[in-house]
């Protein structure tokens, strides 16, 4: 119901931004064929460099001393410069390349320069950091560092996409008293004109395309996609994925300036079962593309917190309630799997049931526990439902640490848990032991990859299947405003508890496969915060990092927060200190997330509009918080 | 000589819906200036621009020499504009002479303020018999007089009455209309927004018509009581 | 020592501590609609910032003397963290939608927690805190330690000041006309910005005395203190109402005593033998959160307020 005035609104934005705004000014003023030029030979440099040697030593991890073919990071130096050689000659218009920038910006360009100039200092300068001094470079070493600047310097000399120029007697409020100090205010509206601006660049329809060559394109996309995610799993140092990690978020940045990925979104809307199928496909191919138990170990992990993350987007994302004890209703459903799947340390231990019954009786139970919660809570504001799951959260993990026989009944085993929890059987299936698969050989963790796979698929398809729904619009209409949504005759405390269930049992479905994936439940991960995922904090995180409302961010955030930490063990201790910027910085510069809900972007991004701050009239609505506006 | 307030093709929206398109008007020292016009024609909005609490999107207003449009709220009401807002809105569990002093938060002359506040009380008699009570405790009529009263503890040169007769009884209305005159009669500037068009014109030197966000007609207020379009718009008369 | 009197003395030093917490997050509620989670941590950074100028002092001073010291050092730190975390993580979401702060608030509270956790030093265990000397002193049948006493007497200064200060004072009275309706305090002249950054920094004062009061209670503070005691704190301004600073207090109160009680008593009810002692205490506290919220939600002292937002 609300789609009208958006898409309106959609296309009025879209107007203004072709039509006469478009601000094209390179940073550095050189002619158009010199920065062309220039950018062309920085990326030459910059390849040929990688085929010499950088350092001296072997200490430096992945052998860089190998003159003739490049190893370790230099790999991730020669991609991103190949790969912005390839696209800066597509820019500029050579026959063939061009679709790699539908959209004929030259930010692209700039882009991937910058992931290319980002890995290849890192490098340079980690080698000269961990080996102590520049004495350890290499004239190889050298080479790649000038190479990577020209390149970037070439690239700021292209003619770039930016921001409009700043109204000349524009006011920057945020700056508070040092507006009034007029170089800070020349600074400050320097750096906003510097920001690049692609966003609403028209490109090509790619639905035009051959049916069948849309098809070949998602194909060979997601397996793309599948490579490049084990090509990271597999790097062995830190400092390489480091590098990798470079130039994979800074180079899809870049792609995307140039449109390719709206393209790609488009081929998706339009290729959707297909898409999808792909997706599954490419997922279910994951353990068969490494056979490496720690990496499928890996991915079921992420499934599980990602599938809990979706779960949570359902409470936070669609409806808008903030949810901070969610990881408790994991625990519960975890605690229930455990109780009734057959341990040794259970009370029951002889009822075990079947897989299918304990996921039931997970389902069951955290949704009850959600009903007991909300209920007392939905009627109140929003922000007492915050408060009162945190305390959930935390009486939650009290209480099965006292239900030990000695503080309290014996139920849980307290603080020891339940362990030794029988491996699943599906079908005979013994999701513990190895089978093989052709020429594969599936180990215990692949196959609970798979069992998760099946979950996060059913999870998915609630989802979206909700999303779409009667209730789904109403969620939405709730979280937007919740005084009109009643009004229009919602029962808005229903809507929210049936949300808030709903979101209580999916966790406590995931919370079930949990149990027996680790083989113990134990209370301390059902925390706020925590080193260890998942925990409520991590979950948050990842709904609010993937971006709320939609079904990708959060298996992605979830994905990335979970993956990172992992690959990079020395800044596990500054783990959640990072979490906590980040959410204080995502909320700040993009509360829409990496994958942004297009209604959501609308929403947070009001305040761009010509007025800031100004609400609709009728004096009573005006909520306080426009206090300081 | 130059007018107290000038208003430039100002214009104000509300995300993209320009509640305010482009309107200009003046209001001389002493006089009385309303604007008048149906529900959503902009007028609220305009006077909560002026005071500083919407930001325009374009045009300019000057009040006593200076330019406003980029002041914040709470400087304005020290530069002399008081705002007495649609709906009353006194702060319902203050009491009304700390309502009142409220009203007076910016001067810092104690006795003065001590005799203005009495000042109020021999305005509206009834506030004074209730100076201790909560003000939320007051009928719309009473609530509407202590926000006139409030208005006029920061001893301003122009106050600005939004919709003052507003849900009131008509004798209330008659007792809020009469307290205008007679602060006319002390030579209090007012800009009066008031869907009474009648009472509101007859006692207006200058009156502006709005309709979705423009003036429509501009004259005395005695012209456009007797002009035609007028009567039959917002007198009821056909 | 488990007499009731006994009971209700721990219960009020407790309630003190908790009431003075819950001010910051009413206040600030009161104006902004902001439940402000990191509050909780500015009450944890509040104690580290006394005890760090207590390591700084010389040993031979006398706790008394370090005392007053301590308290400004705590409250210079709380204060400015409160002020800044308004000023640049709160007021530029003053207009988006009404999550984002929230989450904003989160992350906050995480990442002041960790930065205490990675960077004061050596403060991933417990760390000492100096006690007062003297005590315990027997009143009646009723033992007090000193740091009680400290606690008790604070938390009456603080109050009072505070009662006057918002009743009498000209900033007091811009304060309550801010949180009423902010809209119109502007149009009185009221720099609401100015009034939000005085709540916060009101907040974090009273929290950084309870910091302090809570080390010299327990004789030790660590990282992860602001979380329980925030999240105590917040049920006792939504017990008495949240918004109203007498309400805070009155919450801190009855959830103190409500939880001394429930640890000393519960057990001895039929049925509930094993659902005693203080293992049990935390799920009785937000049992009774649960309970106000059902039976009277505006809370103890609170009036009924509409959903704004």
């Amino acid at each position: 119901m609300t789609d009208l005035p958006i898409a309106a609104a959609e296309e009025a934005v879209a107007a203004t931004a072709t039509h006469g705004n478009r601000r094209t000014a390179p940073f550095i003023p050189l002619p158009l064929t010199a920065a062309r030029a220039t950018t062309l030979a920085g990326a030459v440099i910059t390849i040929a460099s990688t085929f010499m040697s950088w350092t001296y030593t072997t200490d430096f991890p992945g052998d860089l001393t190998v003159s003739g073919y490049p190893g370790g990071l230099q790999i991730m130096t020669l991609i991103g410069a190949i790969l912005t050689g390839v696209v800066a000659l597509g820019t500029f218009g050579l026959t063939g390349l061009r679709w790699l920038t539908p959209s004929r910006t030259n930010n692209g360009v700039l882009l991937l320069a910058l992931a290319t100039l980002g890995t290849t200092w890192y490098t340079v300068i980690d080698i000269a950091a961990k080996l102590g001094g520049l004495a350890n470079l290499d004239p190889g070493g050298f080479v790649a560092f000038i190479g990577a600047l020209v390149l970037f310097a070439g690239a700021l000399a292209l003619p770039l996409d930016r921001h409009p120029e700043e109204p000349a007697d524009a006011e920057y409020y945020e700056l508070g008293r040092a507006e009034g100090i007029s170089a800070v205010v020349r600074g400050y509206a320097w750096l906003r004109e510097a920001r690049l601006h692609h966003s609403e660049l028209r490109v090509p329809d790619a639905r035009k395309l051959n049916r069948w060559l849309q098809r070949l394109v998602i194909v060979v996309v997601y397996a793309l996609g599948l490579k490049i995610l084990t090509f990271g799993l597999a790097t062995d140092y830190s400092d390489i994925f480091i590098g990798y990690l470079i130039v994979l978020a800074v180079g899809v940045w870049g792609l995307s300036a140039g449109g390719l990925l709206k393209q790609f979104q488009q081929l998706t809307q339009h290729n959707k079962k297909f898409s999808s199928t792909v997706g599954v496909l490419t997922a279910i191919a994951y353990p068969f593309a490494q056979n490496n138990e720690l990496w499928a170990n890996l991915g079921a992990s992420v499934l599980i917190v990602g599938t809990v993350a979706l779960g949570l987007n359902i409470v936070v994302g669609l409806t808008g309630l903030l949810d901070l004890g969610y990881v408790a209703f994991l625990g519960v459903g975890a605690y229930t799997a455990a109780l009734v799947s057959g341990s040794p340390f259970s009370i029951w231990s002889g009822t075990q049931f079947p897989f299918w019954a304990a996921a039931l009786a997970g389902m069951g139970a955290a949704c009850v526990f959600g009903v007991l919660i909300g209920a007392p809570t939905l009627r109140l504001r929003g922000d007492y439902l915050a408060i009162v799951t945190l305390g959930f959260g935390e009486i939650f993990r009290i209480i099965v640490r006292n239900l030990d026989g000695v503080s309290g009944p014996k139920v849980t085993n307290g603080p020891n848990g339940i362990a030794q929890i029988p491996d699943l059987s599906i079908f005979g299936y013994n999701l513990g032991d190895t089978h093989s698969v052709g020429s594969f050989t599936l180990g215990r963790f692949a196959n609970y990859y798979l069992l998760m796979l099946v979950i996060t698929i059913i999870v998915v398809l609630v989802f979206t299947r909700a999303a779409d729904s009667r209730i789904g619009r109403s969620w939405i209409a709730i979280r937007e405003d919740e005084t009109a949504a009643t009004a229009m005759g919602i029962n808005g405390f229903r809507v929210k508890l049936v949300a808030f269930a709903l979101g209580a049992s999916l966790a406590g479905l995931a919370g079930t496969v949990f149990a027996h994936v680790t083989n113990s439940v134990v209370p301390d991960p059902y925390v706020f915060s925590g080193s260890v995922p998942p925990n409520s904090a991590f979950l948050l995180a990842a709904v609010v990092l993937g971006g709320m409302g939609t079904v990708s961010g959060p298996i992605l955030g979830a994905a990335l927060l979970y993956v990172i930490p992992q690959k990079l063990s020395f800044l596990s201790q500054y783990e959640l200190f990072a979490f906590g910027i980040a959410l204080i910085l995502i909320m700040r510069f993009r509360p829409e997330g990496i994958i942004p809900n297009r209604r959501r972007q609308l929403e947070f991004h009001e305040d761009e509009t010509p007025a800031p701050g100004n609400r609709p009239m009728g004096d009573d609505t005006v909520p306080a918080t426009t206090a300081g506006a | 000589m130059t007018a107290l307030l000038e208003v430039e093709d100002l214009r104000v929206a509300y995300g993209k819906i320009e509640a305010v398109k482009g309107i200009s008007f003046s209001v001389e020292a002493g006089q009385v200036v309303t604007l008048i016009g149906t529900n959503g024609a902009g007028k609220t909005t305009t006077l909560r621009t002026l005071s500083g609490l919407l930001k325009p999107i374009g045009g300019r207003v000057r009040f006593d020499g200076k330019v406003l449009t980029r002041v914040p709220a709470h400087k304005i009401v020290a530069l002399g504009l008081a705002h007495s807002p649609e709906g009353r809105h006194i702060f319902p569990r203050l009491t009304i002479e700390e309502n009142l002093k409220l009203g007076a938060y910016l001067r810092k002359d104690t006795t003065g303020i001590t005799k203005d506040i009495n000042r109020a009380y021999d305005l509206f008699p009834i506030l004074g018999e209730r100076r201790k009570q909560a003000a939320g405790t007051l009928s719309g009529g009473e609530q509407q007089m202590l926000a006139m009263g409030r208005a006029l503890m920061s001893q301003p040169k122009l106050l600005m009455l939004d919709e003052p007769s507003m849900g009131l009884s008509p004798i209330m209305m008659q007792k809020i209309m009469a307290t205008i005159v007679e602060l006319k009669a002390q030579g209090t500037t007012i800009l009066l927004v008031e869907q009474n068009a009648q009472a509101a014109l007859s006692l207006a030197d200058q009156a502006h018509v709005m309709e979705i966000g423009t003036i429509k007609l501009s004259g005395t207020g005695q012209d456009l009581l007797h002009d035609e379009g007028v009567r039959k718009t917002y007198l009821g008369e056909d | 020592m488990h007499t009731l009197p006994q009971q209700l003395a721990n219960g009020l030093f407790l309630g003190s501590m908790y009431g003075l917490i819950a001010i910051g997050y009413t206040m600030v509620y009161g104006i902004v609609q902001l439940i402000n989670f990191a509050h909780g941590e500015i009450f944890m950074t509040g104690a580290f910032g006394a005890l760090a100028v207590y390591t700084n002092l010389p040993s031979s001073m006398s706790i008394w003397a370090a005392l007053p010291l301590m308290l400004v050092g705590g409250a210079i730190v709380s204060v400015l963290i409160a002020v800044g975390a308004e000023r640049f993580a709160y007021r530029p979401l003053r207009n988006a939608p009404r999550l984002a702060p929230l989450i904003t608030a989160i992350g906050l509270s995480l990442a002041l927690q960790q930065a205490v956790f990675n960077w004061y030093p050596h403060a991933t265990a417990g760390k000492h805190f100096p006690q007062l000397p003297g005590g315990p002193f027997h009143i009646g049948s009723v033992d007090v330690q000193s740091g009680d006493l400290f606690l008790l007497g604070a938390a009456i200064v603080c109050m009072i000041a505070l009662g006057v200060f918002v009743r009498s004072s000209r900033t007091g009275r811009a304060m309550q006309a801010t949180a009423q309706d902010p809209d119109t305090a502007k149009l009185m002249g009221v720099d609401t910005n100015r009034i939000i950054i005085i709540a916060f920094a009101i907040g974090g004062l009273f929290a950084a005395v309870a910091g302090v009061a809570y080390g010299l209670k327990y004789g030790q503070v660590k990282y992860d203190i602001g979380f329980q005691a925030g999240l105590k704190a917040f049920t006792a301004a939504v017990l008495g109402g949240i918004g109203n600073i007498y309400g805070a207090m009155l919450g801190g109160l009855v959830l103190g005593i409500a939880e001394a009680c429930a640890t000393a008593y519960i057990a001895n009810v039929p049925g509930m033998e094993q659902f005693g002692g203080g293992a049990w205490a935390q799920v009785w506290a937000f049992v009774l959160l649960i309970v106000v919220l059902l039976v009277r939600p505006q809370g103890l002292l609170g009036e009924r307020v509409a959903d704004r937002a």
